[in-house]
């Protein structure tokens, strides 16, 4: 049993996290309790490229999102889908059919009533050619017709079962917009102030490049069962400021200039934990967790044996503490330990014997030592290459890839070249197969909808170049199957084989967000299950 | 008339330089790897039927060359096209972010010629060595010292430490204080280093020793005298700090969080939006143009030796 320890140690660590988390409670009470008013500044990291929900694209943006729009249903903690403006939900027993009975008395910010004719014109628009093309052809495949039963019951039929449609009633993309706005707004797919939702905020300025300025809906009264209240937003106003640099986020916070901020790296960290009037929180991202996939459609990682030697060659966790100095929460599996369909049995179970490792790749033929002390088979290398595109490299990922790529060498001879380039470059040795190693984390709500992508045979990031019955068999399986049990039998079965049985991924880390605020600033929350940093609906400011 | 021919000659070599300019560009975008439709996708999902889509949408399915041609077509008329990024018209995207670029530049340039001049006019003599050597080690220390790190330590000095000035955005004349000198600052730098060594040369000159016979004070000498002639190679910079303007820009409105043509410029070229680059290469090359003209008239009015030719 050598495995035992290691998993009571992942439950330790588990426990810990846990106890951090309650640890912050009697901190947020330091800002006293809610009291309406006040004006807040947020500085952000990234400038959405869309204020048009249906649009989305960066899980970075998604605090955003639910200040002015709001979806038919939401997550809660436990990864449930629960009411928001639809009431509830019926399926048909063969999942073909799904009926959703809408809130009443609920109006967009322009005064329009939402309704169901309001649900059927935005799931119409979204499905318009050339309107939304990411959206129709993946969330929305399987959506045969929209129906309006009554003014306030509405009706999606399907051409498959799919359970992910509920992932997609509560995410950004299924958000309701105005239907006026969807008729009249000067640039629809850009958004903008014409571009207006239900949510308890109204966006009325935008500086691009500068910021997002925020003011309360008065009338607004259909929280999620999710918020800590009811009613309207305590705040009158709420700045969002683009502050791309982390250091200048970091400084004009402790300067006061601004009262929260997202994105502290672990650098900074010590900056806000140090100081008594700043508090600093973080949450993981749910969806797939950041993992080095392995291209098995070419030598070597076509060999199992040379996957395998490649995940024992590598101590995460000390590459993982000498880059991110302790902050970063290691992954086990390609599904982020925050998702209900997490595996956990997986926790412990691999990794770091280097023994193994190096007794694999000899059994693989790789006997050989260059000058360089890198292991050859046939007088070639053991080279592998990790493409990074630098428009998406973040949490210092290049740094962790050095960090790899001198830990794989020193304990097994295995020559990781790492290249940071440009979207094309990379997009290119892509679709020309010139890479072995794939990186990559996605922010689903729903880890499925993410590893249908990167798993699937037919998936659109399937750069491992898998093509597993098995592995199709699961994934459908999983997106078909509406009671949450067998769901979760089936991608637990799936991260076996892709993890443990095929070691097709390296799972690295599971990526977080962290905000930093003035204690002066009460309700600062992330959105369950997301684990991003949740609308400013529930924050206020202590006088 | 001959004057009239002079500007017309100087018009219609700006437009084949603008051309050339918008070409230049196009062609580089066409060669780098990786094609349109891959940065439109960028890193949401990708299926042959959205890229058909994204194809027809923007028509990328046309030769490079009529969409090239038709491109030129849309620019004389006037018309930047859409960014396929943001999704809005790029006159738009361009033009409100003109604003803060604008006024940071004029600020900019503006304070550092100035700060060239009083330092340059201050260390030039015989009896001002030790404030010349000081400034000469600040100039070279500013000019190699990356505008990145100029205004980070500005702002934890002056911002985050003291609160003498709003960390960022476009607020007001206080805001404009820190952008304004972390640009202004390696360009007095250069400048003072080049007009110092042109006053040096003209005081060396025998119309100085004249001026000194008939009794001209020092001071007059220097700046009725020794500064014009110091002026010309100054002028002729005039381009290079356009470059340095516009490369500054980009560091310094990401730094302070600044709106203006910088960030869009940065954020279109590493997501490959060709008619955002396309527009900020084709609006560069006119200002260049431009401010290169108003330079040598400029030349014209400062050098009466240049008037004669």
């Amino acid at each position: 049993m050598p495995v035992r320890p290691l998993r009571t140690l992942a439950v330790a660590a588990v426990l810990a996290l846990a106890g951090c988390a309650t640890a912050t409670t009697p901190a947020a009470e330091a800002a006293g309790r809610p009291r309406p008013g006040g004006a807040l500044t947020w500085a952000v990291e990234t400038e959405p490229i869309t204020l048009n929900p249906h649009q989305y694209a960066q899980a970075k943006a998604r605090l955003l999102v639910w200040n002015s729009f709001e979806s038919l249903l939401t997550y809660d903690a436990q990864g449930r889908p629960v009411p928001w403006l639809a009431t509830g939900w019926q399926t048909t027993p063969d999942g073909l059919t799904y009926t959703l009975p809408l809130r009443t008395g609920v109006t967009f910010t322009d005064g329009t009533p939402f309704d169901a004719a309001a649900v059927k014109a935005n799931l119409d628009k979204l499905r318009e050619p050339g309107y939304a093309p990411a959206v129709a052809a993946v969330q929305l495949r399987h959506l045969k017709t929209v129906e309006v039963v009554d003014p306030h019951t509405v009706r999606l039929t399907l051409t498959a079962p799919d359970v992910l449609i509920l992932d997609f009633l509560a995410s950004p993309q299924g958000a309701q917009v105005s239907p006026r706005s969807l008729r009249e707004a000067r640039n629809l797919k850009a958004g903008g102030v014409d571009v207006v939702g239900t949510g308890p905020f109204v966006l009325d300025r935008y500086v691009p490049g500068q910021e997002l300025h925020y003011r309360r809906n008065p009338g607004y009264d259909w929280a999620p069962p999710t918020a800590t209240h009811t009613g309207p937003a305590h705040l009158d106003e709420i700045t969002y400021r683009f502050l791309k640099e982390s250091a200048v986020r970091v400084g004009a916070l402790t300067a006061q200039q601004v009262q929260l901020i997202e994105g502290v790296p672990a650098t900074d960290q010590p900056l806000i934990t140090g100081n008594p009037r700043l508090r600093l929180t973080r949450e993981l991202n749910s969806g797939s967790a950041y993992t080095y996939y392995l291209n098995v459609s070419h030598a070597p990682f076509d060999d199992l044996r040379v996957r395998q030697a490649f995940r024992e060659a590598l101590d995460v966790d000390t590459v993982l503490a000498s880059v991110y100095r302790d902050t970063a929460t290691r992954a086990w599996s390609v599904v982020s330990p925050s998702s209900p369909l997490y595996d956990k049995r997986l926790e412990g179970s691999y990794g770091g014997d280097t023994a193994a490792a190096n007794r694999l790749l000899d059994q693989a033929g790789w006997t050989g030592r260059d000058a360089d002390g890198y292991r050859t088979r046939d007088g070639r290398r053991l080279t592998v290459r990790l493409v990074q595109a630098a428009p998406y490299v973040r949490d210092r990922r290049d740094v962790l890839a050095q960090a790899v790529q001198a830990a794989v060498k020193q304990s097994a001879g295995i020559d990781l070249k790492v290249s940071v380039v440009d979207q094309g470059t990379a997009q290119q040795a892509f679709d020309r197969n010139e890479y072995e190693v794939f990186d990559n984390s996605r922010a689903d709500t729903d880890a499925g909808a993410a590893l249908n992508l990167l798993l699937h045979s037919a998936g659109g990031i399937n750069r491992t170049r898998v093509a597993d019955p098995q592995l199709d068999r699961l994934l459908e399986a999983g997106q078909a199957a509406t009671d949450p049990a067998r769901r979760a039998e089936s991608y637990a079965a799936l991260q076996q084989r892709v993890v443990a049985g095929q070691a097709l991924a390296l799972p690295l880390y599971a990526p977080a967000d962290q905000i930093a605020a003035s204690t002066a600033v009460g309700g600062v929350r992330f959105e369950p299950t997301a684990g991003v940093p949740a609308s400013a609906y529930d924050l206020w400011i202590a006088r | 008339m001959s004057l009239l021919r002079a500007v017309a000659r100087r018009v219609a070599a700006g437009l084949v330089v603008l051309w050339a300019a918008a070409t230049a560009a196009y062609l580089a975008l066409l060669a780098a790897p990786g094609n349109t439709v891959d940065s439109i996708v960028g890193d949401g999902a990708d299926t042959p039927q959205i890229r058909a889509q994204i194809v027809t949408e923007w028509g990328l399915d046309r030769p490079p060359v009529v969409q090239y041609l038709d491109y030129l077509w849309r620019l004389a008329g006037g018309d930047l096209g859409r960014s396929y990024l943001l999704q809005r018209p790029v006159a738009e995207v361009i033009g409100e972010q003109l604003a803060p670029t604008a006024t940071l530049a004029v600020a900019a340039a503006g304070l550092g010629v100035l700060l060239a001049v009083v330092v340059a006019v201050g260390t030039t003599g015989r009896r001002r060595r030790w404030p010349r050597r000081v400034s000469s080690a600040a100039e070279l220390l500013l000019v190699s010292t990356p505008p990145f790190l100029i205004g980070i330590v500005l702002l934890s000095v002056l911002s985050f430490r003291y609160g003498l000035f709003p960390v960022a955005g476009d607020q007001g004349p206080a805001a404009l204080v820190l952008p304004t000198l972390t640009l202004a600052l390696p360009i007095a730098g250069l400048l003072a280093q080049v007009l110092r060594d042109g006053l040096d040369r003209a005081l060396d000159e025998p119309f100085v020793l004249t001026a000194r016979a008939r009794g001209v004070r020092e001071r007059a000498v220097l700046l009725r005298h020794a500064l014009r002639h110091a002026l010309l190679p100054t002028v002729t910079l005039a381009g290079w700090l356009f470059g340095v303007l516009l490369g500054g820009a980009v560091v310094v409105e990401q730094v302070f969080g600044r709106p203006g043509l910088g960030q869009v410029t940065l954020s279109a070229v590493t997501s490959k939006d060709m008619p955002v680059v396309l527009a900020v290469v084709t609006l560069s090359a006119a200002v260049y143009v431009l401010v290169n003209t108003a330079a040598d008239l400029t030349c014209l009015l400062v050098d009466p030796r240049l008037r004669r030719s």
